[in-house]
Protein backbone atom coordinates (compact mmCIF):
# COMPACT_ATOMS: atom_id res chain seq x y z
CA UNK A 1 0.00 0.00 0.00
CA UNK A 2 1.42 3.34 -1.02
CA UNK A 3 1.70 6.29 1.31
CA UNK A 4 -0.82 9.02 0.54
CA UNK A 5 2.10 11.25 -0.46
CA UNK A 6 3.11 8.77 -3.15
CA UNK A 7 -0.32 8.80 -4.79
CA UNK A 8 -1.29 11.05 -7.65
CA UNK A 9 -4.32 13.36 -7.55
CA UNK A 10 -4.58 15.81 -10.48
CA UNK A 11 -5.42 19.41 -9.59
CA UNK A 12 -7.95 19.68 -12.43
CA UNK A 13 -10.18 16.84 -11.19
CA UNK A 14 -12.95 16.82 -8.58
CA UNK A 15 -13.36 13.90 -6.18
CA UNK A 16 -16.11 12.00 -4.37
CA UNK A 17 -16.24 10.37 -0.94
CA UNK A 18 -16.50 7.02 -2.78
CA UNK A 19 -13.14 7.63 -4.50
CA UNK A 20 -14.35 8.45 -8.00
CA UNK A 21 -12.84 11.35 -9.91
CA UNK A 22 -14.56 13.66 -12.37
CA UNK A 23 -12.92 15.80 -15.06
CA UNK A 24 -14.50 18.16 -17.53
CA UNK A 25 -13.67 17.13 -21.06
CA UNK A 26 -15.28 19.67 -23.38
CA UNK A 27 -19.07 19.34 -23.07
CA UNK A 28 -18.95 15.99 -21.36
CA UNK A 29 -17.47 14.90 -18.09
CA UNK A 30 -15.22 11.90 -17.69
CA UNK A 31 -15.37 9.63 -14.63
CA UNK A 32 -12.97 7.11 -13.18
CA UNK A 33 -11.60 5.91 -9.84
CA UNK A 34 -8.76 7.56 -7.96
CA UNK A 35 -5.19 6.42 -7.53
CA UNK A 36 -6.05 5.77 -3.88
CA UNK A 37 -8.98 3.50 -4.87
CA UNK A 38 -6.96 1.45 -7.35
CA UNK A 39 -4.13 1.06 -4.82
CA UNK A 40 -6.58 -0.17 -2.17
CA UNK A 41 -8.30 -2.59 -4.55
CA UNK A 42 -5.13 -4.15 -5.95
CA UNK A 43 -5.06 -5.76 -9.40
CA UNK A 44 -8.23 -4.87 -11.24
CA UNK A 45 -9.28 -7.82 -13.35
CA UNK A 46 -12.68 -6.81 -14.68
CA UNK A 47 -14.70 -3.63 -15.13
CA UNK A 48 -18.43 -3.75 -15.80
CA UNK A 49 -19.79 -0.54 -17.34
CA UNK A 50 -23.27 0.68 -18.30
CA UNK A 51 -24.81 0.89 -21.77
CA UNK A 52 -24.24 4.11 -23.67
CA UNK A 53 -27.45 6.12 -23.42
CA UNK A 54 -28.27 5.06 -19.84
CA UNK A 55 -29.65 7.87 -17.71
CA UNK A 56 -28.42 7.70 -14.15
CA UNK A 57 -28.96 9.82 -11.09
CA UNK A 58 -26.31 11.04 -8.69
CA UNK A 59 -25.49 8.16 -6.35
CA UNK A 60 -26.74 5.41 -8.71
CA UNK A 61 -24.49 2.42 -9.31
CA UNK A 62 -23.05 2.79 -12.82
CA UNK A 63 -20.88 -0.31 -12.81
CA UNK A 64 -18.63 -2.58 -10.85
CA UNK A 65 -14.91 -2.93 -10.62
CA UNK A 66 -13.62 -6.36 -9.78
CA UNK A 67 -10.29 -6.90 -8.11
CA UNK A 68 -8.85 -10.21 -7.07
CA UNK A 69 -10.02 -9.44 -3.57
CA UNK A 70 -13.52 -8.09 -4.05
CA UNK A 71 -16.21 -6.68 -6.30
CA UNK A 72 -16.83 -2.99 -5.67
CA UNK A 73 -19.60 -0.75 -6.92
CA UNK A 74 -19.08 2.47 -8.83
CA UNK A 75 -21.36 5.40 -8.01
CA UNK A 76 -22.43 8.33 -10.19
CA UNK A 77 -20.80 11.51 -8.84
CA UNK A 78 -23.45 13.62 -10.60
CA UNK A 79 -26.53 12.75 -12.61
CA UNK A 80 -26.35 12.46 -16.37
CA UNK A 81 -26.65 10.38 -19.51
CA UNK A 82 -23.81 8.04 -20.43
CA UNK A 83 -22.34 9.21 -23.75
CA UNK A 84 -19.34 6.87 -23.92
CA UNK A 85 -17.73 3.99 -22.05
CA UNK A 86 -14.06 3.06 -22.17
CA UNK A 87 -14.22 -0.14 -24.18
CA UNK A 88 -10.46 -0.68 -23.91
CA UNK A 89 -11.00 -1.73 -20.30
CA UNK A 90 -12.78 -4.88 -21.48
CA UNK A 91 -9.45 -6.34 -22.59
CA UNK A 92 -7.16 -4.22 -20.45
CA UNK A 93 -8.73 -3.65 -17.02
CA UNK A 94 -5.22 -3.22 -15.61
CA UNK A 95 -5.18 0.29 -17.14
CA UNK A 96 -7.28 1.35 -14.15
CA UNK A 97 -4.29 0.44 -11.98
CA UNK A 98 -1.57 1.88 -14.16
CA UNK A 99 -3.24 5.04 -15.52
CA UNK A 100 -6.33 5.71 -13.43
CA UNK A 101 -6.80 9.28 -14.74
CA UNK A 102 -5.78 8.74 -18.34
CA UNK A 103 -6.40 5.54 -20.31
CA UNK A 104 -8.05 3.97 -17.24
CA UNK A 105 -11.07 6.32 -17.38
CA UNK A 106 -14.44 4.57 -17.22
CA UNK A 107 -17.38 6.56 -18.58
CA UNK A 108 -18.25 9.93 -20.10
CA UNK A 109 -21.58 11.56 -19.35
CA UNK A 110 -23.61 14.53 -20.45
CA UNK A 111 -24.24 15.97 -17.00
CA UNK A 112 -27.84 16.68 -16.04
CA UNK A 113 -26.62 19.25 -13.54
CA UNK A 114 -23.27 20.73 -14.67
CA UNK A 115 -23.07 22.87 -11.53
CA UNK A 116 -23.22 19.68 -9.43
CA UNK A 117 -19.55 19.12 -10.15
CA UNK A 118 -18.67 22.15 -8.09
CA UNK A 119 -20.17 20.48 -5.04
CA UNK A 120 -17.60 17.66 -5.27
CA UNK A 121 -14.32 17.72 -3.38
CA UNK A 122 -11.24 19.56 -4.61
CA UNK A 123 -7.88 17.81 -4.50
CA UNK A 124 -7.10 19.48 -1.17
CA UNK A 125 -10.46 18.48 0.30
CA UNK A 126 -10.11 14.89 -0.92
CA UNK A 127 -6.58 14.64 0.46
CA UNK A 128 -7.88 16.01 3.74
CA UNK A 129 -10.47 13.23 3.86
CA UNK A 130 -7.88 10.52 3.08
CA UNK A 131 -5.57 11.74 5.77
CA UNK A 132 -8.51 11.73 8.21
CA UNK B 1 -10.06 -0.78 23.21
CA UNK B 2 -8.68 -1.69 19.82
CA UNK B 3 -6.87 -5.01 19.74
CA UNK B 4 -3.25 -4.74 18.71
CA UNK B 5 -2.30 -7.09 15.90
CA UNK B 6 0.63 -9.42 16.35
CA UNK B 7 3.61 -9.13 14.05
CA UNK B 8 5.66 -11.85 12.36
CA UNK B 9 9.47 -11.54 12.15
CA UNK B 10 9.05 -10.26 8.55
CA UNK B 11 6.59 -7.49 9.46
CA UNK B 12 9.07 -4.63 9.05
CA UNK B 13 10.13 -6.03 5.69
CA UNK B 14 6.51 -6.11 4.49
CA UNK B 15 6.01 -2.50 5.56
CA UNK B 16 9.25 -1.39 3.91
CA UNK B 17 8.00 -2.99 0.69
CA UNK B 18 4.70 -1.07 0.92
CA UNK B 19 2.71 -4.28 1.11
CA UNK B 20 -1.04 -3.85 1.33
CA UNK B 21 -1.51 -5.04 4.93
CA UNK B 22 -4.56 -6.35 6.73
CA UNK B 23 -5.40 -8.04 9.99
CA UNK B 24 -5.74 -11.81 9.60
CA UNK B 25 -6.51 -13.98 12.64
CA UNK B 26 -4.88 -11.45 14.96
CA UNK B 27 -1.78 -10.84 12.81
CA UNK B 28 -0.99 -7.84 10.63
CA UNK B 29 -0.20 -9.65 7.38
CA UNK B 30 0.55 -8.70 3.76
CA UNK B 31 -2.35 -9.18 1.33
CA UNK B 32 -0.15 -8.40 -1.65
CA UNK B 33 2.93 -6.39 -2.54
CA UNK B 34 2.56 -4.79 -5.98
CA UNK B 35 0.38 -7.21 -7.97
CA UNK B 36 -1.67 -10.18 -6.75
CA UNK B 37 -1.94 -11.47 -10.29
CA UNK B 38 1.81 -11.53 -10.81
CA UNK B 39 2.27 -13.21 -7.43
CA UNK B 40 -0.29 -15.89 -8.30
CA UNK B 41 1.25 -16.53 -11.73
CA UNK B 42 4.81 -16.64 -10.33
CA UNK B 43 3.84 -19.64 -8.19
CA UNK B 44 2.47 -21.45 -11.26
CA UNK B 45 5.48 -20.76 -13.46
CA UNK B 46 8.47 -20.11 -11.16
CA UNK B 47 8.26 -19.63 -7.42
CA UNK B 48 6.78 -17.49 -4.69
CA UNK B 49 7.64 -17.13 -1.02
CA UNK B 50 5.01 -16.61 1.66
CA UNK B 51 5.38 -15.37 5.23
CA UNK B 52 3.51 -18.03 7.22
CA UNK B 53 4.90 -17.38 10.70
CA UNK B 54 1.35 -16.62 11.83
CA UNK B 55 0.53 -20.32 11.70
CA UNK B 56 0.49 -22.15 15.00
CA UNK B 57 2.65 -25.09 16.04
CA UNK B 58 1.82 -27.52 18.85
CA UNK B 59 3.99 -30.49 19.83
CA UNK B 60 2.68 -33.70 21.34
CA UNK B 61 5.26 -35.94 23.02
CA UNK B 62 5.31 -38.98 25.26
CA UNK B 63 4.34 -42.61 25.04
CA UNK B 64 0.68 -41.72 24.80
CA UNK B 65 1.16 -39.12 22.03
CA UNK B 66 0.18 -41.36 19.12
CA UNK B 67 -2.89 -42.65 20.93
CA UNK B 68 -3.98 -39.12 21.87
CA UNK B 69 -3.66 -37.95 18.28
CA UNK B 70 -5.51 -41.03 17.01
CA UNK B 71 -8.31 -40.11 19.37
CA UNK B 72 -8.48 -36.44 18.36
CA UNK B 73 -7.33 -36.26 14.72
CA UNK B 74 -9.58 -37.39 11.87
CA UNK B 75 -6.96 -39.14 9.78
CA UNK B 76 -5.76 -42.60 10.82
CA UNK B 77 -2.06 -42.44 11.68
CA UNK B 78 -1.93 -46.21 11.22
CA UNK B 79 -3.45 -46.04 7.74
CA UNK B 80 -2.98 -42.77 5.85
CA UNK B 81 0.08 -42.80 3.56
CA UNK B 82 -0.41 -43.28 -0.16
CA UNK B 83 -3.28 -44.90 -2.03
CA UNK B 84 -2.92 -48.15 -0.06
CA UNK B 85 -3.07 -46.23 3.22
CA UNK B 86 0.11 -47.39 4.89
CA UNK B 87 0.99 -46.30 8.47
CA UNK B 88 2.57 -42.88 9.01
CA UNK B 89 6.33 -43.30 9.56
CA UNK B 90 8.88 -40.85 11.00
CA UNK B 91 9.61 -38.20 8.36
CA UNK B 92 6.07 -38.27 6.97
CA UNK B 93 3.17 -35.92 7.64
CA UNK B 94 -0.55 -36.12 7.04
CA UNK B 95 -3.51 -33.75 6.63
CA UNK B 96 -6.68 -34.02 8.70
CA UNK B 97 -8.89 -32.15 11.14
CA UNK B 98 -9.75 -31.85 14.82
CA UNK B 99 -13.48 -32.20 15.49
CA UNK B 100 -15.69 -31.71 18.49
CA UNK B 101 -18.25 -34.26 19.72
CA UNK B 102 -20.78 -32.93 17.19
CA UNK B 103 -18.39 -33.71 14.33
CA UNK B 104 -17.92 -29.98 13.72
CA UNK B 105 -14.48 -28.75 12.68
CA UNK B 106 -12.37 -26.99 15.31
CA UNK B 107 -9.49 -26.60 12.85
CA UNK B 108 -7.64 -28.48 10.13
CA UNK B 109 -4.02 -29.47 10.60
CA UNK B 110 -0.98 -31.32 9.38
CA UNK B 111 0.47 -33.84 11.83
CA UNK B 112 4.22 -34.41 11.47
CA UNK B 113 5.65 -37.70 12.80
CA UNK B 114 9.07 -36.51 14.06
CA UNK B 115 10.21 -39.65 15.89
CA UNK B 116 8.78 -42.31 18.17
CA UNK B 117 6.43 -40.61 20.67
CA UNK B 118 7.20 -37.21 19.16
CA UNK B 119 4.74 -35.36 16.92
CA UNK B 120 4.33 -31.80 15.69
CA UNK B 121 0.90 -30.43 14.79
CA UNK B 122 0.62 -27.36 12.55
CA UNK B 123 -2.72 -25.56 12.74
CA UNK B 124 -4.07 -22.22 11.57
CA UNK B 125 -3.15 -18.78 12.87
CA UNK B 126 -4.49 -18.10 16.33
CA UNK B 127 -5.54 -21.73 16.86
CA UNK B 128 -2.54 -22.90 18.91
CA UNK B 129 -4.26 -22.44 22.28
CA UNK B 130 -7.58 -23.96 21.19
CA UNK B 131 -5.96 -27.07 19.77
CA UNK B 132 -3.52 -27.44 22.68
CA UNK B 133 -6.47 -27.14 25.12
CA UNK B 134 -8.51 -29.62 23.11
CA UNK B 135 -5.67 -32.15 23.14
CA UNK B 136 -5.02 -31.67 26.85
CA UNK B 137 -8.69 -32.05 27.65
CA UNK B 138 -8.68 -35.46 25.95
CA UNK B 139 -5.42 -36.74 27.44
CA UNK B 140 -7.42 -38.93 29.83
CA UNK B 141 -4.42 -39.95 31.92
CA UNK B 142 -2.31 -40.83 28.88
CA UNK B 143 1.39 -40.09 29.09
CA UNK B 144 1.38 -37.18 26.66
CA UNK B 145 2.72 -33.64 26.93
CA UNK B 146 1.14 -30.94 24.78
CA UNK B 147 3.22 -27.79 24.18
CA UNK B 148 2.05 -24.74 22.28
CA UNK B 149 5.05 -23.33 20.37
CA UNK B 150 3.03 -20.63 18.58
CA UNK B 151 5.00 -17.43 17.89
CA UNK B 152 8.24 -19.17 18.88
CA UNK B 153 8.98 -20.67 15.46
CA UNK B 154 9.66 -18.82 12.22
CA UNK B 155 7.91 -20.20 9.16
CA UNK B 156 7.89 -19.41 5.48
CA UNK B 157 6.77 -21.35 2.43
CA UNK B 158 8.44 -21.52 -0.96
CA UNK B 159 6.00 -22.73 -3.58
CA UNK B 160 6.23 -23.24 -7.32
CA UNK B 161 7.96 -25.52 -9.81
CA UNK B 162 11.35 -23.80 -9.29
CA UNK B 163 11.24 -24.16 -5.47
CA UNK B 164 13.85 -26.93 -5.19
CA UNK B 165 16.12 -25.35 -7.80
CA UNK B 166 16.16 -22.16 -5.74
CA UNK B 167 16.51 -23.89 -2.36
CA UNK B 168 19.53 -25.77 -3.69
CA UNK B 169 21.46 -22.50 -3.62
CA UNK B 170 21.01 -21.99 0.13
CA UNK B 171 21.13 -25.51 1.58
CA UNK B 172 24.31 -27.06 3.01
CA UNK B 173 23.88 -30.42 1.30
CA UNK B 174 21.04 -30.24 -1.21
CA UNK B 175 21.87 -33.48 -3.05
CA UNK B 176 21.41 -35.69 -0.02
CA UNK B 177 18.57 -33.59 1.17
CA UNK B 178 16.28 -33.89 -1.83
CA UNK B 179 16.95 -37.56 -2.61
CA UNK B 180 13.77 -39.56 -2.23
CA UNK B 181 11.54 -36.91 -0.74
CA UNK B 182 7.92 -37.64 -1.62
CA UNK B 183 4.91 -35.33 -1.27
CA UNK B 184 3.99 -34.97 2.43
CA UNK B 185 7.42 -35.90 3.75
CA UNK B 186 9.90 -33.72 5.62
CA UNK B 187 13.52 -33.57 6.75
CA UNK B 188 15.46 -32.00 9.58
CA UNK B 189 14.42 -30.07 12.66
CA UNK B 190 14.46 -26.39 13.59
CA UNK B 191 15.80 -27.20 17.08
CA UNK B 192 19.62 -27.39 17.18
CA UNK B 193 19.43 -29.94 20.01
CA UNK B 194 17.40 -32.41 17.94
CA UNK B 195 19.29 -35.38 16.48
CA UNK B 196 17.42 -34.62 13.22
CA UNK B 197 18.87 -31.10 12.96
CA UNK B 198 21.80 -32.28 10.85
CA UNK B 199 19.48 -33.58 8.14
CA UNK B 200 18.61 -30.12 6.83
CA UNK B 201 20.74 -27.04 7.30
CA UNK B 202 21.26 -23.79 5.49
CA UNK B 203 24.78 -23.29 4.18
CA UNK B 204 25.40 -21.03 7.22
CA UNK B 205 24.54 -23.92 9.53
CA UNK B 206 21.00 -22.85 10.54
CA UNK B 207 18.92 -25.99 11.14
CA UNK B 208 15.57 -26.27 9.34
CA UNK B 209 12.56 -28.47 9.27
CA UNK B 210 11.75 -28.61 5.58
CA UNK B 211 8.49 -30.18 4.56
CA UNK B 212 7.32 -31.00 1.03
CA UNK B 213 3.90 -29.52 1.62
CA UNK B 214 2.15 -26.20 1.08
CA UNK B 215 -1.15 -24.50 0.49
CA UNK B 216 -1.04 -23.70 -3.21
CA UNK B 217 -1.39 -27.05 -4.97
CA UNK B 218 2.03 -26.47 -6.48
CA UNK B 219 5.38 -28.12 -5.85
CA UNK B 220 7.18 -26.61 -2.90
CA UNK B 221 8.14 -26.59 0.73
CA UNK B 222 7.13 -25.27 4.11
CA UNK B 223 10.16 -24.20 6.14
CA UNK B 224 10.21 -24.09 9.97
CA UNK B 225 13.17 -22.42 11.62
CA UNK B 226 14.58 -20.07 14.25
CA UNK B 227 12.51 -16.85 13.85
CA UNK B 228 15.66 -14.73 14.22
CA UNK B 229 17.01 -16.23 10.98
CA UNK B 230 13.82 -15.94 8.99
CA UNK B 231 14.49 -12.62 7.30
CA UNK B 232 17.98 -13.77 6.38
CA UNK B 233 16.60 -16.81 4.55
CA UNK B 234 13.78 -14.74 2.99
CA UNK B 235 16.34 -12.35 1.46
CA UNK B 236 18.62 -15.16 0.34
CA UNK B 237 15.75 -16.94 -1.43
CA UNK B 238 14.66 -13.72 -3.15
CA UNK B 239 18.22 -13.31 -4.38
CA UNK B 240 18.76 -16.96 -5.37
CA UNK B 241 15.36 -17.05 -7.09
CA UNK B 242 15.79 -13.99 -9.32
CA UNK B 243 16.54 -16.08 -12.40
CA UNK B 244 13.34 -18.06 -11.81
CA UNK B 245 11.08 -15.04 -11.39
CA UNK B 246 10.61 -15.53 -7.64
CA UNK B 247 8.20 -13.13 -5.94
CA UNK B 248 7.18 -12.46 -2.37
CA UNK B 249 3.49 -13.35 -2.18
CA UNK B 250 0.76 -12.19 0.17
CA UNK B 251 -2.38 -13.79 1.55
CA UNK B 252 -4.50 -12.81 -1.48
CA UNK B 253 -2.41 -14.92 -3.88
CA UNK B 254 -2.34 -17.67 -1.27
CA UNK B 255 -6.15 -17.63 -1.24
CA UNK B 256 -6.60 -17.65 -5.01
CA UNK B 257 -3.98 -20.39 -5.45
CA UNK B 258 -5.52 -22.65 -2.80
CA UNK B 259 -9.03 -22.16 -4.18
CA UNK B 260 -7.91 -23.32 -7.64
CA UNK B 261 -6.18 -26.28 -5.99
CA UNK B 262 -9.45 -27.30 -4.22
CA UNK B 263 -7.97 -26.77 -0.74
CA UNK B 264 -10.26 -25.58 2.08
CA UNK B 265 -9.79 -22.48 4.20
CA UNK B 266 -10.51 -23.37 7.82
CA UNK B 267 -13.41 -21.43 9.41
CA UNK B 268 -14.71 -20.65 5.92
CA UNK B 269 -14.99 -23.87 3.88
CA UNK B 270 -14.88 -26.13 6.92
CA UNK B 271 -16.18 -24.94 10.26
CA UNK B 272 -18.95 -25.35 12.81
CA UNK B 273 -20.85 -27.98 10.82
CA UNK B 274 -20.20 -31.72 10.24
CA UNK B 275 -16.83 -32.49 8.62
CA UNK B 276 -18.17 -34.88 5.99
CA UNK B 277 -19.63 -34.93 2.45
CA UNK B 278 -16.95 -32.56 1.18
CA UNK B 279 -14.08 -32.74 -1.36
CA UNK B 280 -11.60 -33.70 1.39
CA UNK B 281 -12.58 -37.31 2.01
CA UNK B 282 -8.85 -38.16 2.21
CA UNK B 283 -8.84 -36.40 5.59
CA UNK B 284 -11.25 -38.97 7.02
CA UNK B 285 -10.22 -42.53 7.96
CA UNK B 286 -12.33 -44.30 5.37
CA UNK B 287 -11.94 -47.98 4.52
CA UNK B 288 -11.01 -48.67 0.89
CA UNK B 289 -14.66 -49.03 -0.14
CA UNK B 290 -15.66 -45.92 1.85
CA UNK B 291 -18.29 -47.90 3.71
CA UNK B 292 -16.86 -47.35 7.22
CA UNK B 293 -14.13 -45.69 9.25
CA UNK B 294 -10.94 -47.56 10.14
CA UNK B 295 -10.62 -46.10 13.65
CA UNK B 296 -12.51 -44.35 16.39
CA UNK B 297 -12.08 -40.57 16.81
CA UNK B 298 -13.82 -37.65 18.45
CA UNK B 299 -16.76 -36.65 16.28
CA UNK B 300 -17.08 -40.06 14.61
CA UNK B 301 -20.36 -40.97 16.22
CA UNK B 302 -21.93 -37.67 15.16
CA UNK B 303 -20.71 -38.05 11.57
CA UNK B 304 -22.15 -41.58 11.42
CA UNK B 305 -25.57 -40.58 12.67
CA UNK B 306 -26.36 -37.37 10.80
CA UNK B 307 -30.07 -36.71 10.47
CA UNK B 308 -29.81 -34.11 7.71
CA UNK B 309 -26.82 -33.97 5.42
CA UNK B 310 -25.23 -30.97 3.77
CA UNK B 311 -22.76 -31.31 0.91
CA UNK B 312 -19.75 -29.15 0.04
CA UNK B 313 -18.63 -29.00 -3.59
CA UNK B 314 -16.03 -27.19 -5.63
CA UNK B 315 -17.31 -25.08 -8.52
CA UNK B 316 -15.82 -23.21 -11.44
CA UNK B 317 -17.32 -20.31 -13.38
CA UNK B 318 -17.21 -19.41 -17.08
CA UNK B 319 -15.14 -16.26 -16.67
CA UNK B 320 -13.45 -14.41 -13.84
CA UNK B 321 -16.51 -12.64 -12.45
CA UNK B 322 -17.19 -13.39 -8.80
CA UNK B 323 -19.97 -13.01 -6.28
CA UNK B 324 -19.47 -12.15 -2.62
CA UNK B 325 -19.36 -15.34 -0.55
CA UNK B 326 -20.95 -15.68 2.85
CA UNK B 327 -24.32 -15.41 4.54
CA UNK B 328 -26.05 -13.28 1.89
CA UNK B 329 -25.02 -15.54 -0.99
CA UNK B 330 -27.28 -18.16 -2.58
CA UNK B 331 -26.88 -21.26 -4.71
CA UNK B 332 -29.79 -21.75 -7.13
CA UNK B 333 -30.67 -24.74 -9.29
CA UNK B 334 -31.78 -24.14 -12.89
CA UNK B 335 -35.30 -24.90 -11.61
CA UNK B 336 -34.96 -21.92 -9.26
CA UNK B 337 -34.59 -23.72 -5.93
CA UNK B 338 -32.38 -22.04 -3.36
CA UNK B 339 -30.19 -24.92 -2.15
CA UNK B 340 -27.35 -23.32 -0.24
CA UNK B 341 -24.64 -20.71 0.18
CA UNK B 342 -21.25 -19.84 -1.28
CA UNK B 343 -18.35 -20.54 1.11
CA UNK B 344 -15.48 -19.29 -1.05
CA UNK B 345 -15.54 -17.38 -4.33
CA UNK B 346 -12.10 -16.43 -5.68
CA UNK B 347 -10.44 -16.00 -9.06
CA UNK B 348 -7.71 -18.39 -10.12
CA UNK B 349 -5.87 -16.02 -12.45
CA UNK B 350 -3.78 -18.71 -14.08
CA UNK B 351 -6.56 -20.65 -15.77
CA UNK B 352 -9.00 -20.20 -18.61
CA UNK B 353 -11.41 -22.18 -20.80
CA UNK B 354 -10.55 -23.14 -24.37
CA UNK B 355 -12.98 -25.30 -26.39
CA UNK B 356 -14.84 -26.24 -23.22
CA UNK B 357 -11.75 -27.44 -21.38
CA UNK B 358 -9.83 -25.73 -18.56
CA UNK B 359 -6.14 -25.07 -19.14
CA UNK B 360 -3.56 -23.49 -16.86
CA UNK B 361 -0.72 -21.27 -18.00
CA UNK B 362 1.45 -24.16 -16.76
CA UNK B 363 -0.41 -26.80 -18.81
CA UNK B 364 2.03 -28.54 -21.17
CA UNK B 365 -0.80 -29.00 -23.72
CA UNK B 366 -2.15 -25.44 -23.53
CA UNK B 367 -3.31 -23.98 -26.86
CA UNK B 368 -0.91 -21.72 -28.78
CA UNK B 369 -1.13 -18.10 -27.61
CA UNK B 370 -3.14 -19.10 -24.50
CA UNK B 371 -3.40 -16.06 -22.25
CA UNK B 372 -6.04 -16.71 -19.58
CA UNK B 373 -7.84 -13.96 -17.72
CA UNK B 374 -8.76 -16.30 -14.90
CA UNK B 375 -11.83 -18.18 -13.76
CA UNK B 376 -14.00 -17.71 -10.73
CA UNK B 377 -13.93 -20.76 -8.48
CA UNK B 378 -14.50 -21.85 -4.93
CA UNK B 379 -16.85 -23.89 -2.78
CA UNK B 380 -20.59 -24.09 -2.16
CA UNK B 381 -22.43 -25.82 0.67
CA UNK B 382 -25.79 -27.18 -0.43
CA UNK B 383 -28.66 -29.17 1.03
CA UNK B 384 -28.62 -31.97 -1.56
CA UNK B 385 -26.19 -34.25 -3.33
CA UNK B 386 -25.17 -32.91 -6.76
CA UNK B 387 -23.47 -34.64 -9.71
CA UNK B 388 -20.20 -33.29 -11.11
CA UNK B 389 -20.88 -31.34 -14.28
CA UNK B 390 -24.17 -29.90 -13.00
CA UNK B 391 -24.81 -26.22 -13.79
CA UNK B 392 -26.07 -24.07 -10.93
CA UNK B 393 -26.14 -20.32 -10.33
CA UNK B 394 -24.45 -18.55 -7.48
CA UNK B 395 -25.72 -15.14 -6.51
CA UNK B 396 -25.23 -12.27 -4.13
CA UNK B 397 -27.25 -9.07 -3.90
CA UNK B 398 -25.53 -7.72 -7.00
CA UNK B 399 -25.27 -10.46 -9.61
CA UNK B 400 -25.97 -14.07 -10.43
CA UNK B 401 -23.47 -16.17 -12.36
CA UNK B 402 -23.62 -19.65 -13.87
CA UNK B 403 -21.07 -22.11 -12.49
CA UNK B 404 -20.40 -25.83 -12.84
CA UNK B 405 -20.06 -28.27 -9.94
CA UNK B 406 -16.67 -29.96 -10.43
CA UNK B 407 -14.34 -32.43 -8.74
CA UNK B 408 -11.20 -30.48 -9.67
CA UNK B 409 -10.32 -26.95 -10.82
CA UNK B 410 -6.78 -25.94 -11.88
CA UNK B 411 -5.25 -28.65 -14.11
CA UNK B 412 -1.60 -29.72 -14.20
CA UNK B 413 -0.74 -28.77 -10.64
CA UNK B 414 2.80 -29.64 -9.68
CA UNK B 415 2.52 -30.53 -5.96
CA UNK B 416 2.82 -34.28 -6.54
CA UNK B 417 5.39 -34.26 -9.33
CA UNK B 418 8.35 -36.63 -8.73
CA UNK B 419 11.25 -34.80 -7.08
CA UNK B 420 13.62 -35.98 -9.81
CA UNK B 421 11.72 -33.84 -12.35
CA UNK B 422 11.94 -30.75 -10.15
CA UNK B 423 15.67 -30.48 -9.35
Amino acid sequence: MKQISELNFPEDARYTDDHEWVKENGDVIRIGITDYAQDQLGDIVFVELPEVGSSLSKGDVFGTVESVKAVSELYMPVSGEVSAVNETLEDHPELVNTEPYESGWMIEINPGDPAGINALKSKAEYLGMLKG
Amino acid sequence: MEAISKHTPLHDWHLARNANMAEFCGYDMPLWYSSVKEEHLAVLTGAGIFDTSHMAVVTVTGQGAAELLQDCFTNDLDACVGPTRKPLTPGRCVYGAFLDDSGFTIDDAIVFFLSESNYMVVVNAGMGNSIADHLEKHCDGRNAVVTNLSDRIGKMDIQGPAAAKILKHVLADPGIFFAGMPYFSFRGHFDESSPKADMARLDDGTPLLLSRTGYTGEFGFEIFMNPDKLEHLWLRLLDAGKAYGIRPCGLAARDSLRAGAVLPLSHQDIGPWPFINHPWAFALPYTADRSAFTKDFIGRRALESLKTAEFTYAFVGKDLRKVSAGGESRVMTVEGDNIGTVLTCATDMGIGIHDGKIFSIASPDKPAGFSPKGLCCGFVKVSRQLPFGLQVSIADGRRSIAVTIVNDIRPHRTARRPMAEMI
